[in-house]
């Protein structure tokens, strides 16, 4: 149980090989928890839908089936048809890649960037930390779907577009958490004893600060990972995300809203799809909060 | 006994003619009331200016028009009582009703007309292209003559145009919100109703005008607008009762509404259509056979099917419609569906391999589902068009560098038009101000020229037949269909009719109980 937190509490040096026995033990820690095993399935359940999803889907996204618009779900179109006869079944597969590689990309780039970000500033300290800190707390004074409408209104509507956003929404987010994390252990004897032994400031960052604020940056990862998530699908809703005929679920719940009167499963499955993925991440993210006594900043 | 009854059927007779003048009285009454209207916002009021229907709707409620269409295309008189054109057809003499004054209390008289068609002249105001060349003089002030260069046998429908609102004489701002104790004071018209409170993006409060020149109009007491952009939750609104009156409803929601109670569905037969154009200057769409490939493989049927549920009326290559019983022949034969001749078609254009395109369109009227189905269409003859979806005002925005006028593919919106020579004239002649193909070919401008002179409504339609040959042939537009508009009202209002353009709808004979 107490196996990562009391290697946090020791803190000696050279602990990236010694990282990796662990990650089996947070595992085996979240199974323990019954909401955090149920975060891992679905969050697990969502990955497989992205990587095999479309060999699974019986049509391709796009695909008009003649005659077959508005059809109730059945044995043949399981979440039923839209209005322009296309399988929802499908298309909700097909979305699964859209839904999460998006957030994915963005969130691994916005966690690095913002790890790096955090450590250097807390790190090195003085003016530097200043300006950048501020200039991070300045982006982060603007609504991010506000943020998120006028740059995707600047750069136009792409996936590309939404990556850059997302990146430059949740950088200061995670720089800042991670810039705490690091001034907690900044002055450790470990910390001290790498800096009297002569190593470079590289090494220090990356291999006795870095495995120190692991457990903050994994609990944050998973969060702006979810978060991201509800923001794809937000844009997506709102048009400004990914073009038809894309099978973007906050496109597809936007574009079943008009007819929702006739064809309410064209909107109720990409919608559940978003709120059970959404629910999966959190209770994942909740349950590594829990397993590395990880309270957050 | 006999005259017992007679007597009863006396008294019951005063009674029926009493309670006969005492409804009528009691109705008389009930007239007036609060009409809300759940309509997208404005953003360009000057009357000269703003095009879309809420803004008209708008504009025409203060201001009045010297001449109007009616719902049938018929051209009624208004602020002009009469007129007579001479026997060149170059002099129009309007006479103007008496006693009419400005919400400010200042009267109307001929100089403000001269004034509002010479501001329509210098600011370039769309309304002109009808007008064709022109002076205007006022030899009294009840008289109001207009001097044509050439003759122009739609000059009535340029004096109707929907932006040729009167304005008061040396008004430079109309409508421009201003500083002070009266912000409303330059939205000063003669109309039925005087605005009494603009809020940005939010409402606009009109309140009746209690000296309107015509006789017991308008009727109600006070039109509210509810601005709401987002089509569902206008037809929300007007479900929960916040609205009594919306217009241009989407094709998913009308059959929604088909069976809703307390909601009257009006449906209205227009000339209303998207227009899937190519450039003609720059692009693919400069090689005609391109142009054809793209009308061989495009399923009308199909479209009109899907996206309105088989409720247009399927179009062709030009934009003369079934709206014009005189000029719409309907025996001509619709462009028919071919992929494998649109390849054919492509291939000798020098695009064997299938061609790579993107295609704008905007995110209203049922345009990106629209956009969604030709891209499969398309897709089998090898054009693989890329989608993208633009916001209706970003679309049309002159900062746009891939706007409704520059794009080398896409998908406009043409709003109903009384007349056809509207279309052509705006559109399709080298210099028309809206030539969005940019398509610039001699023997079509000149019929378009020689329609516009041709009064006689026989002769005239020979010419759009010839028209309609040339769009065929080496047009650059695909009209999928031309659809009806729909728009609903709550069941307490009457006297309503929806015009085919919605934003020209008469509001003063209309009442709310």
């Amino acid at each position: 149980m107490t196996s990562i937190t009391s290697e946090n509490a020791v803190q000696s040096p050279s602990r990236i090989k010694r990282l990796t026995a662990p990650v089996w033990n947070v595992f085996k820690q979240l199974a323990s928890r019954p909401l955090s095993l149920v975060g891992m399935v679905v969050v697990a359940l969502f990955i497989l839908m992205a990587i095999f999803g479309p060999i699974v889907a019986p049509y391709k996204f796009d695909a008009l089936i003649k005659g077959a618009a508005r059809q109730a779900p059945s044995a043949e179109f399981f979440f039923g048809t839209d209005k322009l006869g296309r399988d929802v079944y499908s298309r909700v597969l097909w979305g699964a890649r859209e839904v999460i590689v998006i957030p994915g990309v963005a969130t691994t780039i916005a966690v690095t960037i913002g790890a790096i970000i955090g450590m250097g500033t807390a790190y090195f300290g003085g003016w530097i930390d200043e300006i950048v800190s501020r200039l991070l707390d300045s982006l982060l004074a603007i609504p991010a779907l506000l943020l998120a409408l006028v740059m995707l209104g600047v750069i136009g509507p792409s996936p590309i577009g939404i990556v850059i956003v997302i990146v430059l929404l949740y950088v200061p987010i995670v720089a800042r958490v991670i810039r705490s994390a690091t001034l907690n252990v900044r002055s450790s004897g470990f910390i001290e004893a790498a800096r009297l032994r002569g190593e470079a400031n590289w090494y220090i960052l990356f291999r006795e600060i870095l495995p120190s604020v692991l457990p903050a940056l994994t609990v944050e990862a998973a969060l702006r990972f979810s978060y991201a998530i509800f923001l794809t699908a937000s844009l997506g809703f709102l048009g400004l995300g990914v073009q038809p005929p894309s099978p973007d679920w906050g496109r597809m719940v936007n574009e079943a809203r008009e007819s929702y009167d006739r064809t309410p499963w064209a909107l109720w499955f990409p919608a559940g799809a978003i709120a059970v993925l959404v629910i999966g991440v959190n209770l994942l993210a909740d349950g590594l909060r829990r397993v590395f006594r990880y309270e957050g900043v | 006994m006999q005259s017992g009854t007679y007597r009863i059927g006396r008294f019951a007779a005063l009674l029926a003619i009493l309670l006969l003048i005492t409804g009528s009285v009691f109705s008389v009454h009930a007239q007036g009331g609060t009409l809300r209207i759940g309509a997208v916002a404005p953003t360009v009021l000057d009357p000269a200016l703003g095009s879309n229907d809420p803004e008209i709707l708008f504009n025409r409620s203060i201001y009045d028009y010297l001449v109007e269409v009616l719902p049938d295309r018929s051209i009624a008189p208004n602020l002009a009582k009469s007129w007579t054109i001479s026997e060149d057809g170059l002099t129009y003499t309007f006479t103007l009703e008496d006693g009419v004054k400005f919400h400010d209390g200042s009267d109307f008289s001929s100089a403000d007309v001269v004034y509002t068609f010479n501001r329509l002249v210098t600011i370039e105001s769309p309304a002109v292209n009808l007008l064709g060349e022109f002076a205007v003089s006022a030899p009294d002030a009840a008289t109001v003559v207009f001097t044509l260069t050439s003759p122009n046998a739609d000059f009535l429908y340029g004096v109707a145009n929907q932006l040729a609102l009167i304005v008061k004489d040396g008004a430079e701002t109309p409508n421009e919100l201003a500083s002070g104790d009266n912000p409303y004071a330059n939205f000063n018209g003669t109309g039925p109703f005087t605005l009494t409170e603009y809020k940005e993006g939010e409402s606009a409060t009109l309140t009746k005008n209690a000296t309107y020149w015509k006789e017991g109009q308008p009727l109600l007491d006070t039109i509210q607008f509810q601005f709401i952009n987002d089509p569902v939750t206008q037809v929300n609104a007007l479900k929960s009762g916040e609205v009594d009156f919306i217009f241009k409803i989407s094709p998913d929601q009308v059959s929604g509404l088909e069976t809703e109670s307390g909601i009257s569905l009006i449906q209205t037969t227009t000339n209303q259509h998207p227009v899937i154009r190519l450039r003609t200057d720059q692009g693919p769409g400069t090689d005609v056979k391109v142009r054809q490939a793209f009308k061989y493989a495009t399923d009308r049927a199909e479209l009109n099917d899907l996206v309105l549920e088989g409720r247009g009326t399927i179009g062709n290559n030009d934009p003369i419609g079934p709206g014009y019983a005189t000029f719409f022949d309907a025996d001509i034969q619709v462009q028919e569906y071919d992929p494998e001749k649109a390849k054919a078609l492509l291939a000798e254009a020098g695009y064997p391999d299938g061609l790579n395109i993107t295609l704008q369109t905007i995110n209203v009227l049922g345009y990106d589902t629209l956009a969604t189905v030709l891209q499969q269409q398309w897709a089998l003859a090898g054009i693989n068009a890329e989608i993208q979806v633009n916001e209706e005002g970003f679309y049309y925005d002159d900062s746009n560098p891939d706007n409704w006028l520059k794009a080398d593919l896409g998908i406009t919106g043409w709003g109903d038009r009384p007349i056809p020579q509207g279309y052509l004239a705006e559109a399709y002649t080298t210099e028309g101000i809206y030539n969005e193909t940019h398509w610039s070919d001699p023997a079509l401008d000149e019929l378009i020229q020689q329609a516009s002179i041709t009064a006689d409504p026989a002769a005239r339609a020979a010419i759009y037949n010839q028209i309609s040959e040339i769009f065929n042939e080496s047009g650059p537009i695909i009209i999928p269909w031309f659809a009806p508009i729909f728009s609903a009202t709550r069941e307490n209002v009457s006297g309503l009719t929806v015009a085919p353009f919605p934003g020209l709808t008469d509001l003063r004979g209309v009442s709310v109980s």
